[in-house]
């Protein structure tokens, strides 16, 4: 296995995900074990101990530790990897924050998984759609391909930008099912990721320190400027997987509009859902209905030009939430409802509560939401399904 | 894409930030006496010269010590050193021991030859000196230092005075005093041995022919104990005794011997005596622990043999076929306020007898004003004289046991130096130089004692008592360097800064600057916490407030 | 007299933001200078952070990352890491916390740090309490002792911080005073040139925190040495004691005396902590005699 294959392999999305750090060659990669992610550590601890990785690996106490090792050696100039779950994303919270005001570079796995309690092991992607807050960037992955190149993407990403990045793909759906991946060449990745050499660093020549306490404008412009850096990222990454695309044959959009164009109600979503939500799609064009399907792929910074783009004219839209948000109900629903605000010609917008906890949601199901649905009054609070 | 430049970095350093304006009060760096240096009759840079001692700078420390002194190995050797009573040092352990440290950097200096270095300048301007010992030889020293032309009057055949006639060799070994005396001599004064100016018109003559004249005869004339019969073949007086043992002349007295007094010449002619071969007795008014003589020197005449007869006082003598009967009374000593005054009372039923062969009364000397009718006027038992030292007649001025009653060697060398400041400004108004105000001594509680741990004084190695009966072998020792240079490092060097750097390293602001032989206070940053001051090791840095 | 010798070299400056005789500024110093320019230094929150810091400005020559309070030892681990991964790996990393960011809220990462054995020197400026945010107490409070927090006194002991760190066997322990800059520089020398987890230990009395006043905190440490209350030793691989300072030659009673936050203390209670710091110096006794 040190043979660095160029052909297909049967990957679990987990395994995926390794093989994409390794590829990038992290200088660093803090690491704390947590259910469903742990396939990702052990892989990559397995590569480091066979040579094939060459990365510091740190195995600290506790995620906290993780996340806090990842922040101070990005700053130091390293190029960094972790990756975790639910509780373990979580308890980094604070450091989340911490990470995108120190303007990281921070390339981090979240495998979705519902956070205790009670306690639960399922697909659920409230745990980072919590962290919505923090800055980070966020790209959501429906199969083992897609996470293994958006990883490889992310870095050139975060490393330009100097913004950290949340990768994220659905626990068991994506993170233990197993498929044909093309893992690419070496070469191919070196080309394509440029070494990472930030302009501020904590530097023995320079001397230059960071975090110290500030004023409240120096805060205050740390914001404006992340809130300029984050403006770029829609195009940047559109660009990037372009690029990648040009490489390997898949590219990547911010959004990606399945059978949209004309369509009478689109289906919207992320991560797993997705493909079962194109085979609902597919079999509800069989039976007439004008229904498409527009797969969120970065959720942070929202992409809010082109989600108003993508549904201006269609007459209506179902978005299909795994989370579930005290209050506000469905995230993504409340997401978009705020983008299409005032838009001309805006879609009338469902919210549905679907798969919440890890339940199953399976293309049938889909097909009866958007029949009933499209037809129905929309209400403000999201519905739960079933 | 331009990378976004970040703002969070520092760019600068706190330097651009005043903590000075924090303060209300700065230190500053002051160099205080020492209470040594105020104790010092000659105003010896005391802590300083310890301190080059500490650091190996012998050459250094002799050059800080004859500024003030030009007898640092008598000093060394016979000096009462009230430095010592005064050490801050003895509220921890022990004193320092300054003396044998003096005696240390004076016989190195007699050992390497180290001399004088000549006047800078000659002056035409004529000084009489009247008197060889401590007092004329110091002023005779400082004047000619100075450039002046000085002649030195001398009655008896040698220099020294008392140093060399009344200071037995097992305390100064005379070719220390013969060096030191040379020593001063080479600097180009001309000396005339045997001269003794006879009296008022003489001085009057010698006044004529110089620009000035100083007076420092002495105090020749013994004390007479009252009732005792000085022309009684058993009767001595001490001046006389020491005058010729010193020479090295017999005296035919009998085995034992009673000297009468308790002050250092008493010691001086007990234990001469006894290195002589007789049984010496001393008897004095003072009670033991009064005895005015230095406790080392009681110590080491008990150790000698001599008997104390203390609290005691002769009534009178009755002379026999083989010797003499002293009929004593027990008395009750009581000090005055000043040095020298006491009252007593005779004990009831307190007589006693002591046979002995002679009597040596040791009871001091006074000063010979009569002499001097006419021109000089007594005040009490001293001549008079002004604060600058001179005399009532204008350009006499006088000093050591002649004009005071502080009658130790170390006075007579400081009035001598002083003396000659004053008669430098009295005949070259351009060297007037006002004396300075000795000012506030270092108090203990200035001294970090952190850096100075308990250490014993150096007991400074003494003959044995068998050797020092045998000969008139010097009874102190002279220390090793290698303990010089530890005992000096005993000194808390009050009030004279050391370059320790301790102000330097434990600013917590970096705002204490090392500039060219010091320290200076970067105001823009001290705080005024008083940190430096707390822990300076010798008392040099004090805090002033702002307002 | 000894002379102080650690080396001035310009690694700190003045202006920074301590109070007027901070010992802890002064620690700093002493370790700036004596680690020299090849060093990089995480800093959680902590006097130490307001010293060092005050954007736009550095009172201190060597690049700082200020951490969260929690993270001193796993910043400090990927500051490492990164710079062993860039070929950097003689440079020496320090992370500068204090006893919060230490006994209490840091130890959990301090413990990993040490068990993985990470090559950082994690110096611990302890004023035995939250002294940067008005003085509450910590678990390095020691018995009896007045804080914000414990209007009454505390009621249990100091934290044995150093036998926490022996358990972990690392390489290099060790205890440091204010008072004793010498034995401060020594083992920062030493601890510079060990490979691995090395912890350093500084009693820094608080004017504020403690109530002393502006000229006494080297005093007051030099006291809490004296009298054995903070005993000045080293741990060697967990297991070998060595004293430094070889004599508890006072009881404590000078040492509280000077302090506000003993103040009132009743006989009863002074002699609690008198029979505290004599068990204490006690087991020191028998580790370092090898018991």
């Amino acid at each position: 296995m040190n043979k660095m294959p160029n052909s297909l392999q049967l990957l679990s999305g987990n395994h995926a995900v390794s093989w994409a750090a390794r590829l990038c060659k992290p200088d660093v990669a803090p690491l704390y074990p947590i259910t469903p992610q742990t396939p990702i550590l052990e892989k990559i601890t397995e590569f480091h101990a066979a040579g094939a990785m060459k990365t510091e690996l740190l195995t600290p106490e506790s995620e906290h530790s993780a996340m806090s090792a990842c922040i101070s050696a990005s700053l130091t100039g390293a190029r960094v990897f972790t990756a975790t779950s639910s509780q373990g994303l979580l308890l980094m919270h604070e450091l989340l924050h911490y990470a995108v005001g120190a303007r990281t570079a921070i390339v981090m796995f979240n495998v979705n998984r519902t956070p205790a309690s009670p306690w639960g092991f399922w697909p659920d992607q409230l745990d980072s759609l919590a962290q919505r807050d923090t800055g980070w960037i966020q790209l959501y992955s429906e199969t083992p391909q897609e996470s293994l190149d958006t990883v490889i993407q992310s870095f050139v990403l975060s490393e330009k930008l100097n913004l950290p990045c949340m990768i994220n793909h659905d626990a068991f759906y994506v993170s233990h099912s197993v498929e044909p991946v093309d893992v690419p060449d070496q070469g191919l990745v070196d080309g394509f990721l440029p070494p990472f050499a930030p302009e501020h660093m904590l530097d023995t020549n320079v001397g230059s320190s960071f975090g110290a306490p500030i004023d409240q404008a120096t805060w205050n412009r740390s914001r404006k400027e992340m809130a300029a850096a984050n403006d770029l990222v829609c195009d940047e990454i559109t660009k990037i997987g372009r690029e990648w695309g040009a490489l390997t044959g898949r590219s990547y959009e911010p959004l990606e509009k399945y059978r949209c164009d004309d369509a009478e109600v689109v289906v919207v979503t992320m991560g797993s859902m997705c493909g079962t939500a194109r085979e609902a799609i597919d079999d509800l064009r069989n039976q007439g209905i004008q229904a498409g399907l527009l797969k969120v792929r970065l959720f942070r910074p929202l992409p809010k030009q082109a989600l108003q783009d993508a549904l201006r004219g269609i007459p209506c839209a179902i978005v299909l939430d795994r989370n579930y948000s005290p209050g506000t109900g469905g995230i993504l629903h409340q997401e978009l409802k705020s983008v299409m605000y005032g838009q001309e010609n805006a879609p009338k917008i469902h919210g549905l509560l679907a798969g919440v906890g890890g339940l199953n949601v399976s293309a049938e199901n889909i097909r009866d939401w958007v029949k009933k649905y499209q037809k129905a009054k929309v209400e403000p609070e999201s519905q739960w399904v079933e | 894409m331009e990378k976004m430049p970040s703002p969070l970095w520092t760019n600068s350093t706190s330097l651009e930030r005043m903590t000075g304006t924090w303060r209300n009060a700065l230190p500053y760096y002051k160099n205080l006496p020492s209470p040594c240096h105020g104790a010092c009759p000659v105003d010896g840079e005391i802590a300083q010269w310890l301190l080059q001692v500490n650091k190996e700078d012998h050459f250094g420390a002799w050059i800080t010590l004859v500024d003030n002194n030009p007898f640092p190995s008598i000093a060394g050797r016979i000096c009462h050193h009230p430095c010592e009573t005064s050490c801050n040092r003895t509220n921890l352990d022990e004193t320092v021991g300054i003396c044998s440290l003096e005696r240390f950097v004076g016989d190195k200096a007699l050992a390497d030859g180290w001399a004088f270095a000549k006047p800078q300048e000659e002056r035409p301007e004529k000084i009489a000196i009247i008197g060889g010992g401590p007092a004329g030889l110091s002023a005779a020293y400082q004047l000619r230092r100075r450039g002046f032309q000085v002649d030195l009057f001398e009655a008896r055949p040698a220099l020294g005075g008392l140093l060399r006639y009344g200071i037995p060799a097992y305390r100064l070994d005379k070719s220390i005093l013969d060096q030191e005396i040379a020593r001063i001599i080479d600097l180009g004064i001309t000396t005339h041995l045997n001269a003794e100016v006879l009296d008022a018109k003489a001085l009057k003559k010698l006044r004529e022919n110089y620009d000035a004249v100083y007076l420092a005869t002495g105090a020749s004339k013994p004390k007479a104990l009252p009732g005792l019969d000085y022309c009684a073949d058993y009767v001595l007086d001490s001046a006389e005794f020491l005058a010729a043992t010193n020479a090295g002349e017999k005296c035919e007295l009998g085995e034992h011997l009673v000297v009468i007094g308790g002050g250092s010449a008493a010691m001086d002619v007990a234990r001469t005596a006894r290195r002589l071969g007789h049984r010496v007795s001393v008897l004095s008014l003072e009670p033991d622990e009064l005895l005015p003589a230095q406790r080392a020197e009681v110590d080491e005449a008990k150790e000698e043999g001599i008997g104390f007869i203390c609290s005691s006082m002769l009534k009178s003598v009755v002379a026999g076929d083989d010797g003499i009967t002293l009929r004593c009374t027990k008395i009750d000593f009581k000090p005055g306020e000043t040095r020298g005054a006491f009252s007593m009372s005779e004990v009831d039923g307190g007589t006693f007898d002591l046979t002995a062969h002679a009597i040596i009364p040791a009871i001091g000397q006074d000063a010979d004003i009569d002499r001097w009718t006419g021109m000089l006027n007594a005040q009490g038992p001293v001549v008079a004289t002004d604060a600058k030292w001179q005399t009532e007649t204008d350009g006499i001025f006088a000093g050591g046991d002649l004009a005071s009653m502080d009658r130790f060697v170390t006075q007579a060398i400081g009035m001598g130096k002083h003396a000659a400041v004053a008669i430098a400004g009295y005949v070259c108004p351009d060297q007037v130089v006002s004396q300075p105000d000795k000012g506030a001594e270092v108090p203990y509680k200035a001294i970090n004692t952190a850096y100075h741990p308990k250490e014993q004084r150096n007991a400074q190695a003494h003959l044995m008592v068998d050797v020092r009966l045998q000969s008139f072998k010097e009874v102190q020792l002279p220390l090793p360097e290698a303990e010089a240079i530890k005992e000096a490092g005993r000194c808390f060097t009050c009030g004279t800064c050391t370059l320790c750097d301790n102000c330097f390293l434990y600013c917590p602001d970096v705002a204490i600057k090392k500039v060219d032989g010091g320290y200076t206070v970067d105001a823009d940053y001290c705080k005024g916490c008083g940190l430096c001051v707390a822990e300076c090791p010798t008392g040099s840095i004090a805090m002033q407030e702002e307002s | 007299m000894e002379a102080i010798k650690y080396e001035e070299n310009g690694q700190f400056h003045s202006g920074h933001v301590a109070c007027a005789g901070c010992v802890e500024a002064l620690a700093l110093r002493v370790v700036l200078n004596t680690v020299g320019q090849d060093a990089v230094a995480v800093v959680p929150p902590s006097c130490t952070a307001v010293i060092c810091g005050g954007y736009p400005f550095s009172s201190v020559k060597i690049p700082v990352f200020h951490t969260t309070l929690e993270s001193g030892a796993a910043s400090a681990s990927g500051v490492k890491r990164a710079l062993v991964a860039k070929g950097k790996p003689d440079t020496t990393v320090l992370c500068l916390a204090g006893d919060g960011g230490t006994y209490d809220i840091g130890l959990q990462a301090l413990s990993s740090a040490a068990e993985r054995n990470e090559d950082i020197l994690y110096v611990c400026f302890d004023n035995e309490g939250y002294m940067n945010t008005g003085g509450q107490k910590s678990s390095s409070t020691p018995l009896n002792a007045v804080t914000g927090s414990t209007p009454a006194g505390k009621l249990t002991r100091k934290k044995n911080m150093v036998e926490i760190l022996a358990a972990h066997r690392i390489p290099y322990i060790a205890t440091a005073s204010p008072s004793d800059l010498n034995d401060l520089t020594d083992k920062v020398k030493k601890a510079k040139n060990i490979r691995g987890m090395k912890v350093l230990i500084i009693l820094i009395p608080c004017l504020p925190g403690w109530g002393v006043a502006d000229d006494r905190a080297v005093a007051c440490a030099r006291e809490a040495v004296n009298a054995g209350v903070f005993p000045l030793f080293e741990v060697e691989d967990g297991t070998k004691y060595t004293l430094n300072v070889k004599e508890k030659v006072q009881p404590v009673n000078s040492y509280l005396a000077m302090q506000k936050r003993y103040r009132q203390l009743s006989e009863e209670k002074i002699s609690a902590i008198q029979a505290d710091v004599d068990e204490d110096w006690q087991r020191l006794m028998d580790k370092t005699n090898g018991r």
